[in-house]
């Protein structure tokens, strides 16, 4: 595996199984207004009539402490959206509402039309998920533990099959297929755990921390993968704390602390001509009156 | 050794009562010893020597069984500095003496000259024999530890391990009582064996005192020799060893590789069958899962030791529903056990009934033939093949409804369970009380719902009707598979309404 472009990997495959069911949309079409129907297909490329992820004031409480305090997001389709915020500012609660792990106070959260709380299976079959600070079933070894992921979406046998053996060889993985996950590197891990996300072939990829330490040569191979993932019409969420990799990488941005998105645009809206990193210190450090000094937080 | 109490004082209290203990050993030891001196010289050399044997097998089994437990001068350890295969041999040796074990072994070793009081001869010889026994215990130990260094950095083994030094001690009660009977019976072959040991490695050393008393001095020359050659024998291997270990360390754990897919292969390609197929591959690989079953096997090992010694057998016919009562349980930590692993269930978005359905289905696998197993095969054995409807129907009963409940249960409750890849039986703080609750409110349960068959079987046994013990088995299949499929249905839909809770209550339990 080089870091030249790696084969795209095409969101909306051969419908298998629930995934199916929002497949024949083409990559950058919209879905309809009327989920239940077959979505029809409209020309409009620019502005689709439901983005791939839309979060409107979603509320969580830990005890007194509001983790995620009226989060408003909207990722259109297509783009590589990237959630910058400081340890503790609510992404990773965020994110875990998103994906049906984590029950919110209130709030909607929609993925491609599809509402995750109120139609849990429909929308999670849409969604492939990396969680950050979970473990894997790790007594799996990672081909297992792909075919398992793929199982559990109701994929059959062969197409489970085929798939897995091409994630294995994308992530560079077929190797270490045989091999217990307990026994992978942090690095491998993050990688069988992507795999385990794309194994469905879903619409929208949520990722908590995916480079997270993963050393920079698959680093760089899983950013290949996402971006491929996006050219091909998927839609990707990364949560992140490295600012560097998010201006990099992702085209729209939305910086969020305690619990609050500051900023949300594409990434050179939000960075307004200075660099992220500048721009979110500045965002950051001016709503310091809840808590704590800002030098604590210049990530 | 004493940089280690530094560390931590639960470390030094630890030490202090294994020194206790040491102490306590010596102590019964050396009276024991003395008070041999007074008996007849036969038995005080039938003594010596197989107690000597069991020490040296002590010696080089118990650091096998607890590798990882005591690594303080594993040769990995030792490797980076540059330190000659020799001279760390004597240092190593030295060491081994100086530990608790090896001062208990090397004091109770010099104490068997106490039991030679009378004998001039033996007296003298008796300690220069214990230096040499000593000796041997400590380089078989070591000697065994390096030619198996590489096994125990593999987490298989370390596992296994784990889960086998529990049995001696869940089996310390009919082992002793076994022992007991067994040593009275076998008391008159004592000598025999004693003396067949005396010419292996094992047991030489520690016959020579005797030998030299009982005036058999050739022998106690040749025994000599072999005491000689065996520890030089341990020595030579263990220095090869160890020369070998510092220059190329073992191979890392380069992890076990599984061929394929295994269960996935085997299941229906369904989420049901994924589920099925993931808890088959821990139930193989984690030692927690094959910990719970640990009891299972000494049930009817127990039962047969109380049978034999009780001379009752109505723990023979027992075995099958005990068996099923202990394993309806099991199901209850599943969820546990998958700790934060469980939010793949919930963001595939997997329904909680192929959950519940998938996990029971490869416990009933397994169980039921067991069951039926344990349950027939005493009955064969007694010749009471007419008990076989009853007590089937009474095990398979409480069994599938006992699973039922878990599957609702183990959605509600969490219990405290060590994490995977910790030792099976570590169990977290306040552990005991809650994991003891559930299960026995789940046991209560269960039974509460299993009254019908419970009522027939008694009427069964009781009358000896034969038609009780047919109604008790269609009873038991029927009722318990009907409660069985509830189980799986409320618990799915538990699971669906809760999985998200229970996520955050995985997380929280994991320290995340």
């Amino acid at each position: 595996m080089t870091d030249a472009a790696p084969p795209p990997v095409t969101p909306p495959a051969p419908p298998a199984a629930p995934a199916a069911e929002a497949s024949p949309a083409a990559p950058a079409a919209p879905a309809a207004q009327a989920p239940q129907t077959a979505p029809a297909v409209s020309a409009a490329q620019s502005a689709p009539a439901e983005p791939a992820l839309r979060i409107t004031g979603l509320r969580k409480s830990f005890g007194a402490k509001a983790a995620v305090d009226g989060v408003e997001l909207t990722v259109p389709r297509g783009s590589f959206y990237g959630l910058v915020g400081p340890n503790g500012a609510g992404k990773t609660t965020t994110l875990s509402m998103a994906t049906g792990l984590l029950r919110p106070d209130a709030g909607t959260i929609e993925v491609l039309g599809h509402d995750v709380w109120s139609d849990p299976t429909r929308a999670k079959a849409l969604v492939g998920v990396l969680s950050d600070g979970i473990k894997l079933f790790d007594r799996l070894t990672g081909e297992q533990l792909v075919t398992y992921h793929g199982l559990l979406n109701g994929m059959d046998r062969e197409t489970t099959a085929q798939r897995v053996g091409d994630l294995l060889d994308l992530l560079d993985l077929r190797e270490a297929g045989r091999t217990l996950v307990v026994d992978y590197s942090a690095g491998m891990t993050k990688k069988v755990a992507l795999a385990c996300a794309l194994v469905h072939a879903p619409r929208l990829l949520v990722l908590d921390e995916p480079f997270e330490s993963v050393d920079p040569i698959s680093a760089a191979n899983i950013r290949d993968i996402l971006h491929g993932y996006v050219d091909g019409g998927g839609t990707v969420i990364v949560s992140s704390h490295s600012m560097d990799l998010v201006q990099r990488m992702c085209d729209h941005v939305a910086v969020v602390a305690n619990g609050r998105v500051l900023a949300e645009g594409t990434t050179d809206e939000v960075r307004a001509g200075s660099t992220l990193e500048d721009r979110f210190v500045e965002l950051v450090g001016g709503r310091r009156h809840n808590e704590g000094p800002s030098w604590l937080r210049t990530s | 050794m004493l940089n280690g109490f530094t560390r931590s004082t639960w470390q030094l209290v630890a030490a202090i009562i294994g020194a206790l203990y040491g102490l306590g050993i010596l102590a019964f030891v050396v009276a024991g010893l003395v008070a041999l001196s007074f008996a007849p010289e036969g038995v005080a050399w039938t003594t010596a020597v197989l107690g000597g044997s069991v020490l040296v097998l002590g010696w080089v089994i118990v650091p096998l069984v607890l590798r990882g437990i005591d690594q303080t001068l594993s040769i990995e350890k030792l490797r980076s500095f540059p330190i000659p295969a020799g001279r760390l041999l004597v240092a190593l040796l030295i060491c081994g003496v100086l530990g608790i074990p090896g001062i208990v072994t090397a004091l109770a070793g010099v104490a068997t000259a106490l039991s030679w009081l009378r004998d001039p001869i033996a007296l003298i010889a008796a300690p220069f024999c214990a230096v040499v026994g000593v000796l041997t215990c400590v380089a078989a130990s070591r000697t065994v530890e390096s030619l198996t260094s590489s096994l125990g950095s593999k987490r298989r083994y370390r596992e296994l391990m784990g889960v086998l030094v529990f049995i001696p001690v869940i089996l310390a009660g009919p082992i002793l009582i076994a022992a007991g009977q067994g040593l009275a019976t076998f008391s008159a072959d004592l000598p025999t064996i004693a003396r067949t040991l005396s010419f292996t490695p094992l047991g030489a050393a520690w016959s020579i005192p005797g030998d030299l008393a009982a005036g058999r001095g050739l022998e106690a020359l040749a025994k000599a020799g072999i005491a000689l050659a065996t520890l030089a024998l341990l020595l030579l291997l263990w220095r090869r060893g160890l020369a070998s270990a510092l220059l190329a360390p073992p191979v890392a754990d380069t992890g076990s590789s599984a061929k394929g897919l295994g269960p996935f292969r085997w299941f229906p390609a369904t989420p049901t069958g994924a589920v099925a197929a993931r808890a088959a591959v821990y139930w193989l690989r984690d030692p927690r899962y094959g910990g719970s079953l640990i009891t299972v096997p000494l049930i009817p090992v127990m039962a047969v030791v109380l049978a034999i010694t009780t001379d009752s057998d109505w723990m023979l016919y027992a075995i099958g529903p005990a068996i099923a009562a202990l394993l309806m349980i099991t199901l209850t930590a599943e969820i546990s056990y998958d700790g934060t692993a469980f939010a793949a269930h919930l963001s595939t978005g997997v329904s909680g009934r192929a959950d519940r359905a998938g996990r029971v289905l490869t416990l009933s696998l397994f169980s039921v033939p067991l069951v039926v197993l344990a349950t027939v095969v005493p009955l064969i054995v007694l010749d009471r093949l007419d008990l076989v409807p009853v007590l089937l129907g009474l095990g398979l009963g409480i069994m599938l409804t006992g699973y039922g409940v878990s599957s609702v249960a183990s959605t509600r409750f969490l219990l405290p369970v060590p994490a995977a890849g910790e030792s099976p039986f570590k169990s977290p703080q306040g552990a005991t009380l809650t994991t003891a609750l559930i299960t026995y409110l789940v046991w209560i349960i269960a039974f509460a719902l299993a009254i019908p068959e419970i009522v027939l079987a008694i009427i069964a046994l009781v009358t000896g009707d034969m038609l009780f013990g047919w109604l008790t088995l269609a009873v038991g299949v029927v009722l318990g598979t009907v409660l069985l499929f509830v189980g799986i249905d409320r618990g799915g839909r538990s699971l669906d309404a809760r999985g998200p809770e229970l996520l955050s209550r995985l997380r929280r339990a994991n320290g995340a």
